[in-house]
C-alpha cells in the first residue's frame, strides 16, 4: 500500500496515532503525493498541542514536454500536432504564440494544432518543455498538511526546501525550541534538517 | 390507542389505498417519499393494527418495517464546517439516521475545533435545544474530548450523545458528568464509509441514538402530551393552508414532544394559536408557540398532561 520508505505517526495516545497515520496514508493518497514522499515522519501532542510533519522528498523531473502529449508530422511546408492529452494544451499555445507569432499558430478543432510556415525542425519542436507539475509540489503539499494537522491549528511555520521539509502547525504560539523539536523528529529517520 | 412508528416501503400501484387505511385506523402519515416507481411512507399506526396493514400490503408485496426513528429530530453537531469534518463523518451518519426515517439537521459549530480555542454561542446553543436529541461528532484524542467537552455540553439540555476516536470505555471514564450515550472508535477520518466494519459502527451509532430516544420516550409515556405531534400535523395541514405553499422536503417536522412549522413567526402564530382541536381547545392551549431559532420558523412545545390537565 506505500511506496514510502519510513512513515511513522508518533503520538503519547497511541489510538490517536492509529487514527492519525490513516488519515496521513488516506490524504496523501487522494492528493497523489505519497509518490513524492520518502521519508515522513508526523508528531502529534495533543495536550501541548501541536503538530509537526517532517520529511524527505524523492528527487522526481516530471517535465512535461511537447512529444509527451502530441504527434508532430511535417508536411509541405507545415507541421501538424495531433494532440492525445488535452490537459497541457493551453500552455502550449501559449508558447507557441509567443515564439512563433499568432499568425503561424492556427488550432483547426480541439486535438489539432497546425503551424505554418516557420522553419523548425520536427525533434526540436517535440522536446519544447511545456509544463512542471513539481512547481506546484509545495503547494499541494502544505494544502495536504493543513488537511491532515487537526482542525483550529492556525498557527503554522512551514519551511520546504529542495528536498526536506518540515510542517509545524498549532492553536498556541509555537514553542521556543521549535528548532530543536524539528531536529529531533529529523534525528528518527537518520536525517538532519 | 399506542401509536408506533412504521415504515412502509412499496410500489406506487394502488399506494393511496395503504394511504386511506392508515388515515382511517387513526395513523398518521408523517412523510411522504416517491422515488421512481417506489413510495416509501413514514407514519404512525395503532400497535394492534400493524398485523392488518401487513395483511392488506400482502397483494401488493409491500413491506413493513418498524423504524424507532421516524418522528424524532435530531442535530447532528459537526465541529466545524471544514473539509476536516465533512463529508465524512458527519455527512455519513446523518445520511444513515436519515434512511431509518428521523429527519436529521447538521449543526455545524462556528469555534467548534481545536483544544482551548473550542466554543458554543447561544445560538448554536438553543438550535441544537431545539431538537430531540443532539449527536456529538467530536475527535480522536482523549485529551481535546476531556477538554472541550464541558465547553460545548454547557446550557444544552437534550440528551447528548458523544461520537470520539478513543473506545467506549475511555469516553465513559473522561466525560464527567455523563452523557446519555457514548459511541467510540467514531472520531474523525477522512474517506467514505464503505467497509462492512466501518457500517457496523454506523449500525452501532444507530443503536445508542434509539436506545436513548426510546428513554426519552417512556419519560414521556409517564406525564403522556395532551396532543400527539402527529395529529397537530395533519391539523395544520388542514387549516393551514400556505404550509402547501412552503417548498421545504419537510414543511412540518414531526419531533417527539413538538413540531417545527416552516412557515414565518410574525405572519402566522397568532392564527395558529386560535386553532381549535376539539371541543373548543385551541391549540394555544395545549402547546407554546414560540419562534424558532432556526431562520423564522414557529415551534410549538407541546404541553404535558401535568400543565394543561387534558388529553385529546
Amino acid at each position: 500500500m506505500l511506496a514510502i520508505e519510513y512513515f511513522e505517526v508518533e503520538c503519547p495516545e497511541p489510538s490517536g496515532a492509529a487514527y492519525y497515520k490513516q488519515i496521513t496514508n488516506v490524504v496523501l493518497l487522494d492528493h497523489n503525493l505519497l509518490r513524492v514522499i520518502h521519508k515522513l515522519h508526523v508528531y502529534i501532542d495533543p495536550k501541548v498541542p501541536i503538530f509537526i510533519a517532517v520529511g524527505i522528498l524523492k528527487k522526481i523531473t516530471t517535465r512535461v514536454r511537447v512529444g509527451d502529449f502530441a504527434n508532430v508530422n511535417p508536411l509541405e511546408g507545415k507541421i501538424t500536432l495531433v494532440i492525445s492529452d488535452e490537459t497541457y494544451l493551453a500552455p502550449m499555445l501559449k508558447i507557441f504564440w509567443q515564439k512563433f507569432g499568432k499568425d503561424h499558430v492556427e488550432q483547426p478543432d480541439r486535438f489539432t494544432v497546425i503551424l505554418y510556415d516557420i522553419r523548425v525542425d520536427p525533434q526540436e519542436l517535440e522536446d519544447i518543455i511545456v509544463a512542471d507539475p513539481s512547481e506546484s509540489l509545495y503547494n499541494d503539499l502544505i494544502y495536504a498538511f493543513r488537511l491532515i494537522a487537526p482542525e483550529g491549528f492556525r498557527i503554522r511555520s512551514e519551511i520546504f526546501s529542495n528536498e526536506k521539509f518540515s510542517f509545524v502547525a498549532s492553536e498556541n504560539p509555537l514553542p521556543e525550541n521549535i528548532n530543536a523539536i524539528i531536529r529531533d523528529k529529523f534525528a528518527l529517520m537518520g536525517e538532519v534538517p | 390507542m399506542t401509536l408506533v412508528p412504521i415504515t412502509y416501503k412499496g410500489g406506487i400501484y394502488q399506494h393511496d389505498i395503504i394511504i386511506d387505511l392508515i388515515e382511517d385506523l387513526g395513523g398518521y402519515i408523517v412523510q411522504k417519499h416517491v422515488i421512481a416507481a417506489e413510495v416509501v411512507l413514514q407514519c404512525f399506526v395503532p400497535r394492534d393494527d400493524i398485523a392488518l396493514i401487513r395483511q392488506i400490503t400482502k397483494p401488493l408485496f409491500g413491506e413493513v418495517t418498524d423504524s424507532p426513528l421516524v418522528g424524532t429530530e435530531i442535530a447532528i453537531v459537526s465541529m466545524s464546517l471544514e473539509i476536516h469534518h465533512l463529508p465524512h463523518p458527519s455527512c455519513d451518519i446523518a445520511e444513515y439516521v436519515r434512511r431509518i426515517g428521523a429527519k436529521s439537521n447538521m449543526v455545524s459549530l462556528a469555534r467548534g475545533p481545536g483544544k482551548r480555542i473550542a466554543g458554543l454561542n447561544d445560538e448554536e446553543r438553543d438550535v441544537i435545544n431545539e431538537h430531540d436529541i443532539a449527536v456529538y461528532l467530536l475527535g480522536n484524542f482523549e485529551t481535546c474530548i476531556e477538554y472541550k467537552m464541558p465547553t460545548l455540553r454547557r446550557g444544552i439540555d437534550v440528551p447528548i450523545v458523544v461520537c470520539g476516536g478513543p473506545d467506549k470505555e475511555i469516553l465513559k471514564k473522561i466525560i464527567n458528568p455523563p452523557v446519555e450515550g457514548y459511541v467510540g472508535n467514531v472520531g474523525r477520518f477522512m474517506h467514505r464509509t464503505k467497509e462492512s466494519d466501518e457500517l457496523e459502527k454506523l449500525d452501532e451509532v444507530i443503536a445508542e441514538i434509539t436506545r436513548v430516544l426510546e428513554k426519552k420516550r417512556e419519560a414521556i409515556s409517564k406525564d403522556p402530551l395532551s396532543v400527539s405531534p402527529a395529529r397537530l400535523m395533519d391539523l395544520i395541514k388542514e387549516h393551514v393552508p400556505a404550509i402547501h405553499e412552503v417548498t421545504s422536503p419537510t414543511p412540518l417536522t414531526v419531533q417527539m414532544t413538538g413540531l417545527r412549522v416552516k412557515l414565518p413567526y410574525d405572519t402566522f402564530a397568532a392564527d395558529m394559536r386560535n386553532i381549535e382541536i376539539e371541543d373548543g381547545i385551541t391549540l394555544g392551549d395545549v402547546c407554546d408557540v414560540v419562534p424558532s431559532r432556526m431562520r423564522d420558523y414557529i415551534l410549538l412545545k407541546i404541553l404535558p398532561f401535568s400543565e394543561t390537565n387534558t388529553v385529546i
